[in-house]
């Protein structure tokens, strides 16, 4: 049966609404339908899965969610070749062959220095054991960019997502006490199995509204001038509008905007754009494109 | 906002769900039982959010995504989308719908019915003598009458080669690193002197494949064969995806994932796109670029395309969008049926603008020079 993750009573989320200005108080300006999927996610104990582009906050929500949560994030990176030494378990060799060492002279049989040195100090955990022995309270667990992990990396993952256990063959199986919040991101460079979406709630995250991205302007960089944060907004939305290969996401956003305020700029003019391009267009190829579009036509 | 008032009675929610499943999610029974206690959990909520919730609980894809509002307006007769910002873009048309074109009468000939088949078959060519001049022969100039002897030959011969390529990879398999963990295991009963070393291997990673074939005019006696031996690949690699193109792409590696090639053929014929019209690779790689190319391109995936390089498109726009698949791919393998032709010289202007960001040029004219190409795989 579904076992749920356990907030500390003190810390539970009534209702989406509060949800929505936990997050902004924390500086996260999030939508009614993220809202409502991270609120389910404390409620029904399901993971979440998040698709969308770079750099629009993904990852940021598991980091907000506990926050509010205040409880620990436990954070696994994905990448290709990312095997279960690195994400679940490895033994801590340097120590074992010393204490094998050790042992030498020690009157004992074979399988009870063997039971010692596969004890639990000998364990290095890695993220996924980490979330599942968390002692006091259900954890954030935060999978990024699953999409990098290969299929059999999923597999695995499925299998932990459905019980919350871990079976090392030399301790036996390990169940969560506090069965932990589960955020995935994906930046869909590849089709994820049906298998691990079907486990998922989902989330697309889009690029904001103009006025959900002034707010978040806003919000994350207080001291900027409404004039040049609204310029900032509105030359971004207009470079989406081109066909980069990379557009540029909120991250984006924010950072050609704290690089206008460094520079002392109080309106984004022709200038202003060229000096800040690189935190706009991330490729020569792009920068061409952002040229030729004419930068003068979009500022305007 | 035209808010939509819900019912939701358990009854009205598992309807609901069905009618979801019926218009294109696949959302199962799991996701209904999800439903149904988000409407025990979110008793109080306002409409717009119960909405909200349960498209998070019922879809899984961006695409699922989108349909989503159109399925909830259709059953609750009101717009989730309120604020109208969530759905703005990306009403792209999809890759290439199923366009009914003129079905290539070729191709129905070479899938051809049993009945011809066995009537066929007592005139084939025989004998090895027989055999090998047909694997040399170029497939342009095959006559008519040998043409099932000569998809006999090629289906075995792409058969061996995906079996040697995979047997390849075995012997390549040697100890590489020492296995830790499983050294120390055994070194236990020496007393941790680590006598009897465990090794561990890298598993063999099978490389990706992205094949690009251009099925226009001037390919028209080639494309074919081509399409059989992207088939046999299939076998070797972990993933292959397979698309065809002229002046627009149509994927087909759906159609080649079944056990029989002829049922593959005939589905072919009903989805290709612009078959023996002209060709347009630039705008085609252009299209693939835009679309699919973040989700298939990594570092371990070969790109082929299988094309003569007459292109009528643009060959500035070629060159840009081949050295974007470089950048994203590992090797981009151009094969070019006029390669076997003596006389023949890359210089039509799509080839001497696509050379310079090729890393493998070679021939593919007959059986020999595809199955040939297994040492650059």
């Amino acid at each position: 049966m579904p076992i749920s993750p356990t907030p500390p009573p003190d810390k539970q989320i009534k209702d989406v609404d509060e949800l929505v200005l936990r997050f902004e108080q924390l500086g996260y300006v999030t939508d009614r339908a993220l809202a409502t999927a991270v609120f389910l996610v404390t409620r029904l104990g399901k993971s979440l899965l998040i698709e969308g582009h770079a750099g629009l906050g993904k990852t940021e929500v598991a980091k907000v969610l506990a926050a509010v949560l205040g409880t620990r994030l436990i954070r696994l990176q994905c990448y290709e070749g990312l095997d279960v030494n690195s994400a679940v378990y490895e033994w801590n060799y340097q120590k074992q062959l010393l204490a094998i060492k050790i042992e030498e002279k020690v009157e004992r049989t074979v399988e009870e220095k063997e039971k010692h040195i596969f004890g639990k100090e000998f364990l290095l955990q890695r993220p996924l054991l980490q979330s599942i022995l968390v002692e006091d309270a259900s954890p954030v667990l935060l999978i990024d960019e699953i999409d990098r992990a290969d299929e059999a990396f999923e597999a695995f993952l499925l299998e932990l997502l459905s019980d919350f256990q871990i079976t090392v063959p030399e301790m036996g199986t390990i169940k969560a006490k506090h069965v932990p919040y589960v955020i995935l991101t994906s930046n869909r460079t590849r089709e994820l199995s049906d298998a691990l979406k079907r486990r998922c709630l989902y989330h697309w995250i889009d690029y904001p509204s103009y006025e959900k991205e002034m707010k978040i302007v806003r919000t994350r960089l207080p001291g900027i001038e409404e004039e040049l944060g609204g310029q900032v907004v509105h030359f971004i939305q207009a470079v989406r509008q081109l066909d980069l290969a990379k557009s540029p996401g909120v991250t984006e956003t924010l950072d050609c905007a704290q690089s206008a305020m460094a520079l002392g700029k109080h309106c984004l003019d022709v200038q202003a754009v060229e000096e800040t391009i690189g935190c706009v267009a991330k490729s020569m190829e792009d920068t061409a494109k952002l040229r030729a579009a004419g930068i003068e036509k979009m500022l305007s | 906002m035209p808010q939509a008032e819900i019912n939701r009675s358990a009854a009205a929610i598992t309807e609901f769900c069905r009618f979801a499943r019926e218009s294109g999610l696949t959302n199962g029974v799991q996701q209904t039982l999800a439903a149904l206690e988000v409407a025990r959990t979110m008793e109080c909520s306002d409409s717009q959010t119960f909405a909200l919730a349960l498209r998070a609980v019922l879809t899984s894809s961006k695409q699922e995504w989108d349909l989503f509002d159109r399925i909830f307006e259709l059953f609750w007769g009101a717009s989730l989308n309120a604020s109208g910002h969530d759905s703005k873009d990306d009403e792209e048309p999809r890759f290439s719908a199923h366009r009914p074109t003129a079905s290539p009468q070729a191709l129905m000939a070479f899938s051809g019915s049993d009945s011809a088949e066995a009537e066929r078959e007592g005139k084939a060519v025989s004998g090895a003598s027989a055999q090998q001049r047909l694997q040399k022969v170029d497939l342009a100039d095959v006559p008519q009458e040998d043409l099932l002897a000569l998809e006999q030959i090629s289906m075995r011969l792409f058969r061996k080669m995906s079996q040697r390529l995979s047997r390849r990879r075995r012997i390549r398999n040697f100890a590489e690193h020492i296995d830790v963990r499983r050294t120390i295991r055994r070194s236990i009963s020496h007393g941790g002197d680590p006598i009897v070393l465990a090794f561990r291997s890298r598993k063999p990673r099978k490389h990706k494949l992205v094949i690009f074939l251009d099925v226009s005019g001037s390919m028209n006696s080639y494309s074919l064969f081509l399409v059989r031996f992207a088939y046999a690949l299939q076998k070797s690699f972990k993933h292959v995806n397979t698309f065809l193109f002229s002046t627009n792409v149509v994927e087909i590696t759906d159609l080649l994932h079944t056990r029989e090639l002829p049922e593959a053929l005939r589905g072919l014929s009903e989805r290709a796109a612009g078959w023996a019209g002209g060709t347009k690779i630039g705008d085609s790689l252009r299209d693939f670029n835009r679309r699919q190319a973040r989700k298939l391109l990594s570092n371990n995936t070969m790109f082929i395309i299988l094309s003569d390089g007459w292109d009528t498109g643009e060959p500035e726009m070629l060159a840009a969008e081949l050295r974007d698949i470089r950048r994203r791919a590992r090797e981009i393998i151009w094969l070019n049926p006029l390669l076997g032709l003596e006389e023949y010289a890359p210089v039509t202007r799509g080839m001497s603008a696509a050379l310079p960001h090729v890393d493998v040029f070679a021939p593919a004219h007959n059986l020999e020079s595809l199955v040939a190409l297994e040492r650059y795989l």
